[in-house]
C-alpha cells in the first residue's frame, strides 16, 4: 500500500477547477470550517470557553445549536480545565464530544489532557496554536506540540478543507481505538482567512461516520461500576501497556482511514504527504501546517528541493516518515521548519524527525526557528531557509531574527 | 410518630471493609446517603480521603456508579455526565458530587461556583472535616481558627477563620443548600430525601469527623459531632433560594471550649498564654448566630 502522495498529485492541494458530488462549496474562515466539521460529526455535547483565536468556533456552535442546526448540549463552563473536565465526564457517559480551545487555554487544560487520554476516551477537539506569555495570541504550535506527551493524537491541518476532513476521521479513530484527538490549525493564516471549502452533505457523512457505538465500558446507571480508582503499582504499567499497543495503531489506522475517505468523498488523505522527493533531491522541507503551502509554492522554482509535509505528529508516523524518505539519497539533506519553541536547542519537528531517522538512515538534518508568535513566513523567508541548508548550513539557526 | 426508617438504613447500599479509619465520617455519611439515593446514582469524586475509601481498583465500595476525577473540577466533570444521561433518557439518576472541604472551598471553589450559578441538577456534598486529610491534615480554609495542623504547627495554628461556604453557596441562589451532622441523623437523612427530590443544584455540608486529623478518640466521633451543633460551632440550617431556616435550637448555652477540649488539635489553646483565641472564637460564633437568626427572621417576615 502507498501510503505517500507523491509527485503527480502536486497540484492537488488546490480544490479549485474540482467538484465533488454531494458537496456544497462555500467560501469558510478555517474556524467556521472546524465548527462545521464538528456539526457534520453530530458532536453532542460541547463545553466551551472563550480564548482568541479560537472563539468563533464555539460561537459558531452555539450558533447552530440555537438554532437547531445542531442536536447538541452546548454549555459555557467557567474555564478551560472545566471544559475539559466536562468533556471527559460526557465522554466516561458514552456522548459524543467536541471543543476547541488555543494556547492558555490548552496548557491550563493540561492535567485533564492527561486523564482523559488515560481513561481512555474518545474525545476530539480543535485547537487553534498560539504561544503562552508574554501575550501573543498569534500563530505558533508550541501549545500543542507541548501536550505532545498527554496521549492526545495529533493532526496538522493544512487547510480549512482538511481541518473540517480530518475532525470527521479524527473520529473514527478516536472512537475505534478509545483515544482522543486533537486537530490543529493556524491562528489567523486558517483562523481568520477565507478559503474555499468543500462542505459535504450531512448524508454523506454520516454514510462514513455512523453515531457513536458504545462499547459496554461506558457509565451505565442500570450496570453501576466504578471508573478511574486507585490502581496498584503491580497493575498500573499493564494499563499503560495496553495504551501503547493502540497507540502503535495509529498510523496504519490514520492511512487507511485518510484512504477510504478519499474513496467515499473524493479527497484522499495521509499521515504524511511527500512532494519531489527522489534520488536527484538535495535537500527535503519538512513542514507543518500553512507553512507547507508556501513552502509547496516555491517547488517549481527549485526542482533539487522537495517537501515533506506532516499531518499526523502524534504518535510520529516514524514508518510513513522513512517511507517517504526513501528516494532520497545519503548526501541530500533536510531541514526542518519550527513554528514552536519548546524551551531546548532543536525545535519539535527535529526531535521527532532525529527519532524517526536515528539508525535507519544517516541524512543530515538542520534545524529552523522561524515565524514564532505569528511572524509571518513569507515565500522569501522559504528561500532563505532553502539558500542558506544548501550553500552555508547550520545545525540550528533562526532566520528573519529582528 | 417517629419511625425507625428515620434513622436506620433500611437498605445497605455500600459494601463492608471500606477504608476509612475508625471513627470517620466520610464512611458514616456515604452509608446513610447512599441508603437512600439508590443505585440510579452516579458518585463523582475528586481526590479526597473517599478517593481511597471508595476502594482501589477494581473494587468499589458503594452499589452505584463512582467516576472518580481530577481535584479541581468534579462539578465540572458531574456537569458532562448529567448532559450525557439527560440525553440518552436518564434525567432519574442522581449525579452527585463527593467532596472534601479542600476541593470545595479552595481547589474546587470556581468549579463549585461555576455549576452552581449554571443551575445544573446536581446534588453536592462536602464532607467538611477542616483540613486536607488525605494528604496528612494541611491547613485548608476550611480550617478552624485555632486549630493546629501540619501546615499551621505550633504557635503558628490558623489565626483565620473558614469562609463562610454556605453564605457563598446562598448567594447563588441555589434551590436548596443544607449543614448536617452525623449526631443529627434523623435530620441529616431527611435533608438528604429533600436533596434528592428538589431538582437544580443543591449542596449539603456535612461536619465530617476525622480521629487522626482532629485529634480525638474514634469512639467519640458522634458525641463531639454533636458538641459542635450545640455549641453552635457547626450550626444545623437550610437555605432555599436564599431564605434560612434553623434546624435546631440548642436548648442551653454551651461554652465552644466544652467541644473544643475534645480534640486535640485545640489543646493549645487552653494554656493561658492562648487563652484569648477561645474568647475570640466563641465571640465569632456567637456573632454567626445571631446573624443566622436575623437571616431566618428576614427570610420568613412578610
Ligand atoms: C491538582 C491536585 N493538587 C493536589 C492534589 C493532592 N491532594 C489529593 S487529596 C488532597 C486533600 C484532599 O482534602 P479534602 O478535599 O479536604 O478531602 P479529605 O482528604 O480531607 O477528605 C490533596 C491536597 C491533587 N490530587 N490534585
Ligand atoms: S484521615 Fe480522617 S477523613 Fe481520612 S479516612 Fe481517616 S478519619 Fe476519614
Ligand atoms: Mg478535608
Amino acid at each position: 500500500m502507498n501510503n505517500v502522495t507523491t509527485n503527480d498529485s502536486l497540484n492537488t492541494k488546490t480544490t479549485s477547477g474540482k467538484s465533488y458530488a454531494r458537496h456544497v462549496q462555500k467560501i469558510l474562515k478555517g474556524n467556521y470550517a472546524a465548527a462545521e466539521g464538528a456539526k457534520l460529526a453530530r458532536a453532542g455535547f460541547i463545553p466551551a470557553y472563550p480564548i482568541t483565536p479560537q472563539t468563533t468556533i464555539v460561537e459558531e456552535l452555539s450558533n447552530k445549536v440555537a438554532t437547531k442546526e445542531l442536536d447538541a448540549t452546548y454549555i459555557n463552563m467557567d474555564s478551560e480545565h472545566s471544559v475539559f473536565a466536562a468533556a471527559m465526564g460526557a465522554a466516561i457517559a458514552g456522548e459524543r464530544v467536541f471543543t476547541a480551545t488555543s494556547g492558555q487555554g490548552l496548557f491550563y487544560a493540561h492535567e485533564v489532557l492527561h486523564a482523559i487520554a488515560h481513561f481512555r476516551l474518545p474525545v476530539v477537539i480543535c485547537n487553534v496554536g498560539r504561544p503562552s506569555i508574554p501575550w501573543n495570541i498569534w500563530s505558533d504550535q508550541t501549545d500543542s506540540l507541548a501536550q505532545r506527551d498527554t496521549g492526545w493524537v495529533q493532526f496538522y491541518g493544512e487547510s480549512s478543507q482538511e481541518v473540517l476532513d480530518s475532525i470527521i476521521q479524527a473520529y473514527i479513530i478516536s472512537e475505534e481505538l478509545d483515544l482522543p484527538v486533537m486537530v490543529v490549525l493556524d491562528a489567523f493564516y486558517q483562523s481568520h482567512t477565507s478559503e474555499n471549502v468543500w462542505v459535504p452533505e450531512q448524508s454523506l457523512v454520516d454514510e462514513f461516520l455512523p453515531p457513536k457505538k458504545l462499547k459496554g465500558g461506558e457509565i451505565d446507571v442500570d450496570h453501576p461500576k466504578a471508573f478511574g480508582g486507585l490502581i496498584a503499582p503491580d497493575k498500573y504499567e499493564t494499563f499503560n501497556y495496553r495504551y501503547w499497543v493502540d497507540i502503535n495503531k495509529v498510523e496504519d489506522l490514520a492511512n487507511k482511514v485518510g484512504e477510504e475517505f478519499g474513496k467515499h468523498f473524493g479527497r484522499k488523505y495521509s499521515a504524511v504527504e511527500a512532494y519531489n522527493i527522489t534520488p536527484e533531491t538535495k535537500l527535503v522541507l519538512v513542514t507543518i501546517s500553512s507553512i507547507t503551502s508556501t513552502a509547496r509554492g516555491l517547488l517549481p522554482r527549485y526542482p533539487e528541493v522537495g517537501l515533506l509535509k506532516l499531518r499526523l505528529i502524534k504518535p510520529f508516523p516514524k514508518k510513513s516518515v522513512l517511507k517517504a524518505l526513501e528516494p532520497l539519497s545519503e548526501d541530500a539533506s533536510i531541514v526542518t521548519i519550527e513554528r514552536n519553541f519548546l524551551g531546548d536547542k532543536e525545535g519539535a519537528l527535529m526531535m521527532e524527525m532525529k527519532r524517526a531517522l536515528y539508525g535507519e538512515r544517516n541524512i543530515k538534518m538542520y534545524d529552523v526557528y522561524t515565524g514564532l508568535g505569528g511572524k509571518d513566513v513569507p515565500p522569501r523567508t522559504i528561500e532563505k531557509i532553502i539558500v542558506k541548508t544548501l550553500e552555508a548550513p547550520e545545525e540550528i539557526s533562526w532566520i528573519d531574527l529582528e | 410518630m417517629l419511625q425507625a426508617n428515620k434513622f436506620l438504613i433500611e437498605e445497605e447500599k455500600v459494601f463492608s471493609g471500606g477504608l476509612s479509619c475508625r471513627g470517620c465520617g466520610w464512611a458514616l455519611l456515604v452509608r446513610h446517603l447512599a441508603s437512600i439515593l439508590g443505585e440510579n446514582t452516579v458518585y463523582v469524586v475528586p481526590a479526597s480521603c473517599f478517593s481511597i475509601i471508595a476502594g482501589p481498583y477494581p473494587l468499589n465500595e458503594i452499589r452505584g456508579s463512582v467516576v472518580h476525577t481530577v481535584f479541581a473540577a468534579a462539578p465540572a466533570t458531574a456537569t458532562g455526565i448529567r448532559a450525557a444521561l439527560d440525553r440518552k433518557g436518564k434525567k432519574d439518576a442522581t449525579v452527585a458530587i463527593l467532596a472534601g472541604d479542600g476541593g470545595t472551598f479552595d481547589i474546587g471553589f470556581q468549579s463549585l461556583s461555576g455549576a452552581a450559578s449554571r443551575g445544573e441538577n446536581l446534588l453536592y456534598v462536602v464532607n467538611n472535616n477542616g483540613a486536607y486529610m488525605n494528604t496528612g491534615i494541611q491547613t485548608s480554609t476550611a480550617t478552624p481558627y485555632g486549630a493546629v495542623t501540619t501546615t499551621n504547627p505550633q504557635a503558628n495554628f490558623k489565626k483565620t477563620f473558614p469562609k463562610d461556604l454556605m453564605g457563598i453557596i446562598a448567594a447563588h441562589n441555589i434551590p436548596y443548600a443544607a449543614t448536617c451532622s452525623l449526631a443529627f441523623i434523623e435530620d441529616y437523612r431527611r435533608k438528604i430525601q429533600k436533596a434528592k427530590e428538589t431538582k437544580g443544584f443543591r449542596l449539603l455540608m456535612i461536619d465530617g469527623p476525622c480521629p487522626p486529623g482532629h485529634k480525638t478518640d474514634p469512639a467519640q466521633s458522634i458525641s463531639i459531632a454533636r458538641l459542635a451543633v450545640e455549641t453552635k460551632l457547626f450550626p444545623l440550617f437550610e437555605v432555599e433560594h436564599q431564605k434560612y431556616r434553623i434546624n435546631y435550637f440548642p436548648k442551653e448555652k454551651v461554652p465552644v471550649e466544652r467541644c473544643l477540649e475534645k480534640q486535640g488539635r485545640f489543646r493549645h489553646l487552653f494554656q493561658d498564654e492562648s487563652r484569648q483565641a477561645l474568647n475570640e472564637i466563641q465571640d465569632y460564633v456567637d456573632s454567626y448566630w445571631e446573624k443566622l437568626l436575623k437571616l431566618e427572621k428576614l427570610s420568613f417576615e412578610e
